[in-house]
């Protein structure tokens, strides 16, 4: 059976994605001459983190964290991103990419590799990650 | 510049204002990058991402540049910024079990479900200043971890497993053993917003969460250190529980499908303080729980915000700790008022020692002083 990658899991990884790869793929998937229409942005501004705690299981606001996002038109399927951080430019060639996959066009195999390549490189960083963190694992000993 | 009676002096202020960016900009030192500021002062950076309330590292590493080291400031400078930008959405409620933890330490108990893990901590060893004349040489180590990054080389550590990635908290051992206070409502109030509405006691748990989420550090543990030395009465036995810091995901509706869609991930440092109930009114048989989470790695802080949640659910009305929790620790609102002591204020000034004088003169001539009045408690002092 062929995983088909979700719209939502998609968009996480090409949020995570650096703004070299993006903007590239992106430029690629316009340059047959497709229409482009940008509908939303790309505007910077700020996504509140609520959080609910796990003591009285209640909500509070954290605070902001700074993000960027956009939509977009292209080839009359409409495509949406959001990233952390100011990066208008790589926000926009996310949603770009994200319309790009959305309408199957040429280049829609290209982004899921891409999408793969991100999720490869976060699982080798959380290994190495781990390879660090692991020797600091301590046992002390109780003194009855 | 107009204040307090006071008007003009621009020339004098522009060129301070140049003074401060020539000397900044152009110390004789190398210029400090952004990246270079959020590599080596991460925890001053974190401290002002918490302190301002906005997530960013290279937005705060910039504030704390301009600001020539002052937190503070740094801050101030962030607010300012996030004051200018639109909020796109507020997150799915984020849980914050799901923390991917880097750090997590269990003080109250030897083995607590998953791992002690130290992570990157001097807290074991002593303090001793170290001066090197130069930048170390890279270790083995730094040169090993950069290659496995960039290249798909598997490292000798085993995978780690969920229960290392997201430990079970100590707090639900607790919970089983029934030894926790259970205070957990049905419903599900909406969080109080305190950057669109200023909170006054009375408020709401959540208001003093979220101010003490982004207090001035410094602020937050003097308050704690006050309330457990007790000059107010209430007397704690605290126990750290959990400590713990990490990643956690930040989530938001996707447009199209309604779905929950991760943007990215942000690091928090989270305590949990247990507390002895002793009270008359409460159930000594258990224990309760304070809750502290902010942004970054900035464990003092979250500690004493977990301590002073529960002082406050316990105290808080019966004491001033909740007015003081909402209206004392915002480091902005207590550093801009310290600040404005440094504007013009001859004409109020000036007012007070006239007063002076005319006492004086009114005793030299042999009549009896006004009687004096106590101002009313909470008259505004300016």
């Amino acid at each position: 059976m062929t995983y088909v990658m979700s719209r939502e899991h998609r968009c996480a990884l090409l949020a995570e994605a650096e703004r070299a790869e993006l903007i590239e793929l992106a430029d690629a998937c316009i340059a047959d001459g497709a229409q482009v229409r940008v509908l939303v942005g790309p505007e910077v501004g700020c996504v509140t983190a609520q959080v609910r705690e796990p003591v009285l299981e209640q909500r509070f606001l954290l605070g902001d964290v700074l993000a960027c996002r956009a939509e977009v038109e292209l080839a009359g399927h409409r495509g949406w991103a959001m990233r952390l951080g100011d990066d208008r430019a790589a926000t926009l060639a996310a949603a770009v990419l994200d319309a790009e996959a959305q309408s199957g066009r040429p280049r829609a195999a290209e982004i899921d590799l891409l999408c793969e390549r991100v999720a490869g490189r976060r699982e080798r960083r959380e290994s190495q990650e781990w390879a660090e963190l692991a020797p600091t694992v301590v046992a002390f000993e109780e003194l009855t | 510049m107009g204040y307090s009676g006071a008007r003009g002096g621009l020339e004098a202020i522009l060129a301070a204002e140049d003074l401060v960016r020539r000397k900044r900009d152009h110390a004789p030192a190398p210029w400090s990058s952004t990246e270079q500021i959020t590599a080596r002062f991460r925890l001053a950076v974190d401290r002002v991402m918490g302190e301002a309330g906005l997530y960013d590292e290279p937005t705060a590493a910039d504030a704390f540049r301009q600001a020539e080291g002052d937190t503070l400031e740094a801050s101030h400078l962030l607010r300012a910024q996030r004051s200018t930008l639109p909020r796109l959405a507020v997150s799915e409620p984020v849980d914050p079990g799901e923390m991917t933890v880097i750090r997590r330490i269990v003080p109250a108990f030897r083995e607590p479900d998953g791992p002690q893990l130290l992570g990157r901590a001097s807290d074991y060893t002593g303090r001793l200043l170290e001066r090197p004349d130069g930048p170390p040489k890279p270790s083995q180590k730094d040169s090993a971890t950069e290659e496995a990054t960039d290249t798909a080389e598997a490292t000798d550590t085993a995978e780690r497993t969920e229960e290392q990635r997201s430990p079970r908290r100590f707090m639900d051992l607790l919970r089983k053993m029934e030894l926790l206070a259970e205070g957990r409502a049905a419903d599900d109030p909406e969080p109080h917003d305190i950057t669109r509405k200023p909170a006054r006691p009375p408020a709401d748990r959540s208001a003093v969460l979220a101010a003490m989420a982004r207090a001035e550090s410094g602020a937050l543990v003097a308050l704690w250190y006050r309330s457990i030395l007790g000059p107010d009465g209430d007397v704690h036995e605290i126990t750290l529980g959990e400590l713990r810091h990490g990643r956690l995901p930040l989530r938001v509706r996707h447009p199209h499908t309604g779905n929950p869609v991760t943007v990215g991930e942000f690091r928090v440092t989270e305590a949990e303080a247990i507390e002895d109930l002793d009270g008359a009114d409460e159930d000594r048989t258990r224990f309760d729980i304070g809750y502290g989470l902010c942004f970054g790695h900035n464990e003092r802080k979250a500690i004493a915000m977990a301590n002073l949640d529960i002082a406050n659910r316990r105290f808080g009305r019966s004491g001033p700790l909740e007015q003081l929790l909402l209206l004392t620790i915002d480091g902005l609102d207590s550093g801009g008022f310290l600040e404005h002591l440094k504007l013009p204020h001859y004409v109020t000034f000036r007012s007070m020692v006239e007063r002076k004088q005319a006492m004086r003169a009114a005793a030299e001539a042999g009549e009896d002083p006004p009687a004096r009045a106590a101002e009313p408690a909470g008259k505004d002092c300016r």
